[in-house]
């Protein structure tokens, strides 16, 4: 159903507007074709409502046919015949109704006045229905860019949740409480690893903070994110957390939204190796396939550990993040077996803007 | 008192001997880095008291006091965060400390500890059972036993089980053809299992309905299940409605 008529006051302005048509075109026939005053409005004002109603059933066509993704030739040639058809009709309507409307006894005074008023009609209708068909693009183009401005919003309210969501989960009691726990064991034996170990934290919090703000940073920025992570994790785990990075080098100016590779690398500690006697390797690989960017990240796990079923938060969040930003351009991929676990993510591969890197806090150094 | 320190981290281990250096009448006796150490050190050791850490590998702090049994010594738990585990030893009235452990705390605790070891009247601590339960996340179930045999030490995970039978003062628990024991009761168990897996089928049989291949009459009011492995075990009336009731 056209829209217009879910609306009587829409339909009323629309109605006026081609009223107004007709009136001019009543004007014309007077001025021009000397015609009666009252005759040439009773004749006009209700054959422009009809040709009104006629250029509604424009609506769907437009909607068949997308101004921008249908061929030009196409588009001209079908609404060339459609107008060709629509005014056919329309003319030969108003011929009929002018005979209606004649006086009998005039007849033979108007015998050739549809032969004079034709052109004009066909001249004035064709005029009218290209405005009317281009008024249907237009509000379809209003309609369409209203629709795309409320995506958008809705995309950007799910970014801010999704950041919400991992700064939360940035602040991991466990994580917190247990870095502290290291920091005050080594006040006691080795002051200058707790300092090293506070700026470790600082730099870390400093980073997921800065960049939880960014709408997307370079993967090489949360690397140094993951490297920090890990850095603080090891002074916990001690030689039982070992960390094995494959980057390619052709990756890290390619952009990622920030946070999206680290709780994935907390996952693999907090639900790998820390439940491992002996330990094990996280295995973080960066590669370009194929103008898509992998991201892997790998660990080995217990099978017996308990709540290894409860795991599924940290990937949950990426994926959904991943899925607002990209929408199904991105994948996830987990895989599962008794001993190893391994996620991967596929993304676009977008080059960053290179911008100057010079403020940049992140204290990772050794 | 003769104290053992169960940690999984160094740093943390190393940390509670300093603190507990500040605590008089306290002797470090020994430091386990995971939950086999520790049980192996409780019995060659015979602690008084065990600072012990709820998050480790393989064994957590709980499956630790499971273990030992009445042979475990007093316990002090530690934890970095664990709402739950807190949450039960407030209800249970147990001590446990949090992660940085604070001196003064750690030697409150400590005195604790002694007064209730030194007064024969005090209330009995609940067994690591009640305690892992009451710790669990709200609708999580019993996910894996651990069992000892002759000195090793085994994770059952739970669906591996086919069913667990009360015999005497233990459970066996049957996983094809093996039954390891352990000293608990029945109905402790079967409070701790998902009641959709595990159905009681007789007043000393925890079914794994998986199992079941099907059901035969006995006699007028009993019947046998048969496993598919074919091995049968007895069932009551009530068990039958049980079984009856979950498969509908």
């Amino acid at each position: 159903m056209h829209p217009i008529l879910t609306q009587p006051w829409r339909l009323l302005q629309y109605v006026g507007a081609w009223t107004l048509f007709g009136v001019l075109l009543a004007a014309v026939l007077i001025v021009g074709n000397k015609l009666p005053i009252v005759w040439a409005l009773e004749f006009s004002v209700p054959l422009a409502i009809l040709l009104g109603f006629l250029a509604l059933s424009c609506w769907y066509m437009t909607r068949v046919l997308p101004a921008r993704e249908t061929p030009w030739p196409r588009l001209i040639s079908i609404w060339l015949g459609t107008g060709i058809v629509i005014i056919a009709t329309w003319l030969y309507l108003s011929l009929l109704w002018a005979q209606l409307l004649l006086p009998e006894e005039e007849e033979a005074l108007f015998i050739d006045l549809p032969i004079q008023i034709s052109p004009l009609l066909v001249f004035a209708g064709a005029v009218a229905l290209s405005i009317a068909i281009v008024s249907h693009y237009l509000v379809a183009a209003f309609e369409r860019s209203r629709q795309a401005e409320k995506q958008a919003l809705q995309s950007k309210v799910l970014a801010k949740e999704a950041e919400l969501r991992s700064l939360r989960s940035q602040l991991d009691p466990h994580f917190l409480f247990n870095a502290l726990n290291s920091v005050a064991s080594l006040i006691g034996s080795d002051v200058t690893a707790a300092r090293r170990m506070c700026y470790l934290m600082a730099g870390f919090f400093r980073q997921s903070v800065a960049l939880g703000r960014e709408e997307s940073i370079p993967l090489a920025e949360e690397m140094r994110l993951v490297e920090t992570f890990l850095a603080i994790e090891e002074v916990r785990f001690g030689d039982r957390l070992r960390k094995h990075f494959d980057v390619a080098e052709d990756t890290l100016k390619l952009t990622v939204p920030p946070l999206v590779l680290q709780p994935l690398v907390e996952n693999a500690v907090h639900h790998g190796i820390a439940h491992l006697l002996e330990g094990g390797d996280v295995t973080v690989t960066a590669r370009q396939i194929n103008g898509l960017l992998e991201l892997t990240v790998e660990n080995p796990c217990d099978p017996d550990r308990p709540g290894s079923k409860g795991t599924g938060t940290g990937l949950h969040n990426v994926r959904a993040r991943l899925e607002t930003v990209y929408g199904h351009e991105a994948r996830v991929d987990s895989t599962a077996t008794p001993t190893r676990f391994r996620v991967s993510l596929l993304l676009p591969a977008i080059a960053a803007a290179p911008k100057e890197d010079g403020q940049n806090n992140a204290n990772t150094n050794r | 008192m003769r104290t053992l320190i169960v940690d999984d981290e160094s740093l943390a281990r190393a940390y509670l001997v300093e603190q507990l250096g500040g605590v008089a009448g306290i002797e470090v006796v020994g430091q386990a880095a995971n939950g086999v150490e520790a049980i192996k050190m409780v019995e060659q050791l015979t602690p008084d008291l065990m600072l012990l850490d709820i998050q480790m590998p393989k064994l957590t702090g709980f499956d630790v006091l499971d273990l030992l049994g009445e042979k475990a010594p007093a316990v002090i738990f530690i934890t970095a965060y664990d709402e739950y585990a807190v949450k039960a030893f407030e209800v249970h009235a147990v001590d446990y400390l949090l992660k940085p452990v604070e001196a003064t705390r750690l030697a409150a605790a400590v005195e604790h500890a002694r007064g209730r070891l030194q007064d024969k009247a005090a209330k009995p601590q609940p067994s690591a059972q009640t305690l892992a339960a009451a710790a669990r996340p709200p609708g999580r179930k019993l996910e894996r036993v651990v069992i000892r045999n002759e000195g090793q030490v085994q994770v059952l995970p739970i669906d591996t089980i086919d069913y667990i039978q009360a015999q005497d003062d233990y459970l066996s628990f049957v996983v094809g053809k093996v039954k390891h024991r352990k000293q608990q009761t029945m109905s402790e168990l079967e409070a701790q299992l998902d009641a959709s897996r595990f159905v009681r089928v007789h007043r000393s049989f925890l079914l794994n309905i998986d199992r079941l291949a099907k059901l035969e009459l006995y006699s007028k009011d009993s019947w046998l299940a048969v496993l598919k492995d074919g091995m049968q075990i007895p069932v009551s009336r009530s068990g039958y409605a049980r079984i009856k009731e979950l498969i509908q």
